[in-house]
């Protein structure tokens, strides 16, 4: 690979002392390619070719030991229809839902309110924001391993705060009904970059607006809801979008959360309340050796998260104008 | 779209070169055996390991051996991806469901003949690696799990179910913040418990020479009855706190004889015990343990063999199974070491005599996690009787292995 | 004035609240690696390292001491370093190069390469993963440290990010510069690079937090101990070591401390760009 590029170098040379006018050249054609054939080859080699091959494999039936096993769209069938063959497919699909549907507001309108806060001060907003933000950088081995502690029935710090106020004690990681919003609150816990992006979007608002609104008679909550709201939408639409897409793949945290070691098998939670998607897409692939499905599974995501985006585009984009 | 195709040619035939130019290390000349192994549970653990490692090297000369830990927890992952890669190790350890799976489709090869004495091992053990009457493997170890008690609470272990419903009552009636008995749970872990339970009610889970499913007959309905019966004296909020029995939040709990290492070193000073776990009309548990292969793929077999043979002689079973935390499957290592087992141990050697073997079903792994977990969840949470839940649990297996009964 | 600081004496205790519980967990885990193994289980949790028994300040260092010995840790966190600071600066390179053409250099075909490579940014990574590590196989890298590296080094959000701010800034310099005859190269770095400083540093941050803590990748193309990265290796401790809540909140705090200095450091270039990344939709 370095030889050509040395080879090629002289042509992009520009001639000093000469002026010409700006405009597409075969030299900047050339450059051009060479500049992106790194991220090419990439994308070639890493992306695009797994794609290709995952795609294939959807369609056979593969352990991953012996030859692929062509078989049509059967992984795809059965996998909608057949409750026996997969039995947790459509319990994955609703725990999954349920988690986006809880995380991605949750972790928005914690941002949003922290964002607020801070934009309201002055004095110490630096750290502040510091300090909100430290979550975001931990290891999901890590994040799981304090939060199963955090949230121990007994031992747990979560519920001793709880009892300061006079709530019982709660098992959140073996209640079935427990475990999707405690999982949610550990993403909302993470949401720093959100907060951030937030708290950029509230200092373009112009001053003018505020002003205006201030001298209509507006008070806090009205400005709120009639000046920060809509001009806050695009950084919404934003957060909203790559969070679903996000939620919809959470895989690490219920990995770590629910893999209580010792060789557990990681089943998904209490009565697979906490059985996501992805996570199901683990187990067939690595542990009921069923590559074919899923790699079938991956691909039904993918189409899901295309749909969910286009709405999310076509239903926001509608609503702001 | 035609283009689009044409495109994904391209790049099929891109990767193609690649394939066939792409460097591939050979280890030439040197006889290196790659062995694959649990990631140790102890320091002490290691260096058993380590010492049967430079033994073997001492014994024949030029031959290195490589061991390769890897967490439990991650293990089939890795060698899913490694076989899928084409980079398996020469030997290594494989779950006991899987190596049926592995054998059918060849990616594990038969022992030839005279590898070992079969006599030297204890049958259920050495069955546990036997596909359609050819042995595929050694065991390394066998194990067993048993019932921990807290002698403060439990003075005298008990031995039938009734005992064990009334020993929990009375432990959690004494302190309402103490449970009985750790439930186990609805998941893969506590799945693979139950079928111990099943043959403590004479029960068995399936009657593999006639496709029969069995684990929906009064024997297994019994036996899940039996847990859903202990959870109200022992509450789920007190047993699913961490390390709940060694805490001494709970009066038993059910588990290997890797716990005993663990609880005695981290707290020295709970006083504890173990039994053979309580049963109703035979007494019985199941068997596990770890299982050694020989990959197809790799290199060196007769070495990789011989290296098996050797972790499995008399002269180093006996450590290796203690650091594996489990117990030896050669006879002579067994009658010979028994006296240096501890106080604890006895219990599960006790347990072993009676214990059963899994299903060696290639769907078994799946059954376990997928049929039967959920069916012992929706019992124990409430929502189903013991009975409709193992009903429609048989019903699906059955659908899914095509079996009628 | 000090009217106006009573008024925001709520707002500053509301903040004061969600700073705790976002700051509790660390403060927790760090007091637990610091505790004995028999100060764990106490009744009412303790965010001190305090004696059980006394009430009194308890504190050891032999939680480190194991973890990063026989627990591992030591030889993951080598590991990881040597792969973020190889992996880290090429990616942001390559990105880098390929965002300026995509920005900046017409020819022929580009934009159409863009749009495919941004639907390759939404098929799941899951769906990716045993092909890779075939192809890492293939290529000779599985089971070593250029497996850990090279399937990652590029990224095509990267692109798309350095893209988006490559084409906001204005293009008058660079047109002044070409005038002057500098080069497309030249341009890149002494122009659109000095100018692209917090858009580089969020990139180089977030993809140094990715693959700092990425647990996925290394789990499935490595088998050897030896090239185990933190995240493996503490996954590993509280798989193996499950329940001894000390070592793995001690593994735990080795794992976050290096990327809370990291932040600290770079903490307004970090804010400035993620700030950017949600402006430019």
């Amino acid at each position: 690979m370095a030889s050509p590029v040395l080879a090629e170098r002289p042509a992009v040379e520009p001639r000093p002392g000469r002026r010409r006018r700006p405009g597409i050249g075969r030299s900047d054609q050339l450059i051009g390619w060479l500049l992106i054939t790194p991220a090419l080859v990439y994308f070639v080699v890493f992306l695009l070719y797994p794609a290709v091959a995952a795609l294939y494999y959807s369609f056979t039936d593969w352990n991953l030991r012996t030859a692929p096993n062509w078989v049509g769209f059967a992984n795809y069938t059965e996998l909608l229809f057949n409750d026996v063959e997969f039995p947790h497919f459509w319990k994955s699909v609703q725990v999954t839902l349920q988690y986006t549907l809880i995380a991605v507001p949750l972790t928005l309108v914690s941002a949003l309110a922290q964002a607020l806060l801070i934009n309201a001060i002055r004095r110490g907003s630096n750290t502040f924001r510091l300090l909100l933000f430290l979550p975001v950088v931990t290891a999901e081995a890590a994040v799981g391993a304090i939060w199963r502690w955090l949230y121990d029935p007994q031992y747990g710090l979560i519920n001793a705060a709880l009892g300061l106020v006079g709530i019982p004690k709660q098992n959140w990681l073996n209640t079935p009904e427990l475990v999707i919003p405690a999982l949610a609150f550990i993403a909302a816990w993470q949401c720093g970059i959100s907060m951030i992006i937030y708290l950029a979007g509230l200092k373009g608002i112009p001053e003018s607006i505020r002003e205006a609104a201030i001298i209509d008679g507006a008070g806090p909550v009205q400005r709120f809801w009639k000046v920060v709201v809509p001009m806050l939408r695009p950084t919404t639409f934003y957060l909203v979008v790559t969070g679903t897409i996000a939620a919809l793949q959470v895989f690490g945290l219920v990995y770590v959360i629910f893999s209580g070691g010792g060789g557990r098998s990681v089943t998904g939670g209490p009565e697979q309340s906490g059985l996501a998607y992805v996570l199901h897409i683990y187990l067939y692939a690595f542990r009921y050796d069923a590559m074919g499905a899923a790699c079938a599974m991956s691909f039904m995501l993918l189409v899901l998260i295309m749909i969910v985006t286009a709405l999310q585009f076509k239903f926001l984009k509608q609503e702001a104008s | 779209m035609i283009r689009r195709v044409t495109g994904i040619a391209a790049v099929a035939a891109l990767l193609a070169g690649l394939t066939a130019c792409g460097g591939s290390e050979e280890a030439a000349g040197s006889t290196t055996l790659t062995y694959w192994m649990f990631q140790d549970r102890t320091p002490q653990a290691g260096e058993v390991v380590e010492k049967i490692r430079t033994d073997f090297e001492k014994a024949n000369p030029g031959v290195t051996v490589k061991i390769v830990k890897i967490p439990k927890d991650d293990y089939n992952t890795k060698l899913g991806s490694a076989v899928a890669a084409g980079t398996v190790p020469d030997v290594g350890i494989l779950d006991q469901p899987l190596v049926a799976r592995y054998a059918l489709d060849k990616t594990i090869v038969e022992m030839p003949a005279g590898t070992v004495n079969e006599a030297d091992f204890f049958e259920g053990a050495l069955n546990t690696n036997r596909v359609d009457g050819k042995l595929y493997g050694l065991p390394v170890d066998h194990t067993a799990v048993a019932l921990f008690y807290n002698k403060k609470l439990v003075p005298t272990p008990p031995k039938t179910w009734d005992e064990l419903k009334q020993m929990s009552d009375a432990i959690h009636k004494a302190d309402p913040k103490v449970a009985g008995i750790v439930v186990p749970k609805g998941d893969g872990y506590g799945a693979w418990m139950w079928p111990g339970v099943v043959h403590g009610a004479g029960g068995e889970m399936v009657d593999e020479a006639n496709k029969k499913i069995l684990f929906d007959q009064q024997p297994a309905v019994d036996a899940l009855q039996l847990w859903v019966d202990l959870l109200p004296s022992s509450p789920r909020e007190i047993t699913d706190s961490d390390l709940a029995f060694a805490n001494g939040l709970a009066g038993m709990m059910i588990s290997g004889p890797w716990d005993v290492a663990t609880i005695k070193d981290q707290f020295p000073e709970l006083d504890f015990n173990v039994a053979p776990l309580p049963y109703k009309t035979t007494p019985a548990g199941n068997i596990g343990g770890e299982n050694a292969v020989v990959f197809a793929k790799g290199t060196n077999a007769a070495l990789a063999w011989k290296w098996l043979a050797f972790l499995t002689n008399s002269d180093n079973n006996t450590q290796l199974a203690q650091a594996l935390g489990g117990f030896p499957i050669n006879k002579a290592a067994a009658e010979r070491d028994a006296a240096t087992f501890g106080e604890q141990q006895q219990g599960f050697l006790e347990q072993l005599k009676v214990a059963h073997a899994r299903p060696a079903l290639p769907d078994w792994i799946k059954i376990n996690d997928e049929f039967i977990a959920p069916a012992i969840e929706a019992a124990l949470s409430g929502k189903v009787t013991s009975q409709q839940a193992l009903t429609e649990a048989a019903n699906k297996t059955r659908a899914l292995l095509g079996w009628n009964s | 004035m000090i009217a106006r600081q009573v008024r925001k004496a709520p707002i500053y205790v509301a903040l004061v609240l969600l700073s705790l519980v976002s700051v509790v967990p660390f403060i927790w885990m760090l007091a637990t690696s610091f505790k004995h193994s028999s100060d764990i289980y106490t009744k009412v949790p303790s965010l001190l390292p305090l004696d059980k028994q006394t009430g009194e300040w308890a504190a050891t260092l032999e939680n480190y001491d194991h973890v990063l010995g026989i627990g591992g840790l030591g030889q993951a966190f080598l590991n990881s370093i040597w792969v973020c600071a190889i992996l880290v600066p090429a990616k942001l390179l390559i990105d880098a190069l390929a965002a300026y053409a995509f920005a900046r250099i017409p020819f022929p075909g580009r934009d159409k390469l863009f749009v495919v490579f941004l639907a390759g940014m939404m098929v799941p990574t899951i769906t990716l993963l045993v092909p890779r590590v075939h192809i890492t196989q293939v290529l000779g890298m599985y089971d070593t440290r250029w497996g850990l590296i090279l399937p990652n080094i590029a990224s095509v959000l990267d692109i798309f990010l350095l893209r988006q701010f490559f084409m906001s800034l204005p293009g008058e310099l660079e047109e002044a510069a070409r005038i002057d005859g500098a080069g497309r190269m030249q341009i890149f770095w002494r122009i659109v690079v000095p100018l692209s400083k917090p858009v580089l540093a969020v990139v180089t941050i977030t993809s140094f937090i990715f693959h700092w803590n990425d647990l996925v990748w290394p789990l499935v193309v490595t088998n050897d101990p030896e090239l185990n990265t933190l995240p493996l290796a503490l996954q590993q401790l509280a798989s193996t070591e499950s329940g001894r809540a000390y070592y793995i909140m001690a593994g735990a705090a080795l794992s976050v401390i290096p990327v809370i200095i990291v932040l600290l450091i770079f903490q307004r270039r970090i804010m400035q760009g993620i700030a950017f990344t949600g402006l430019k939709t």
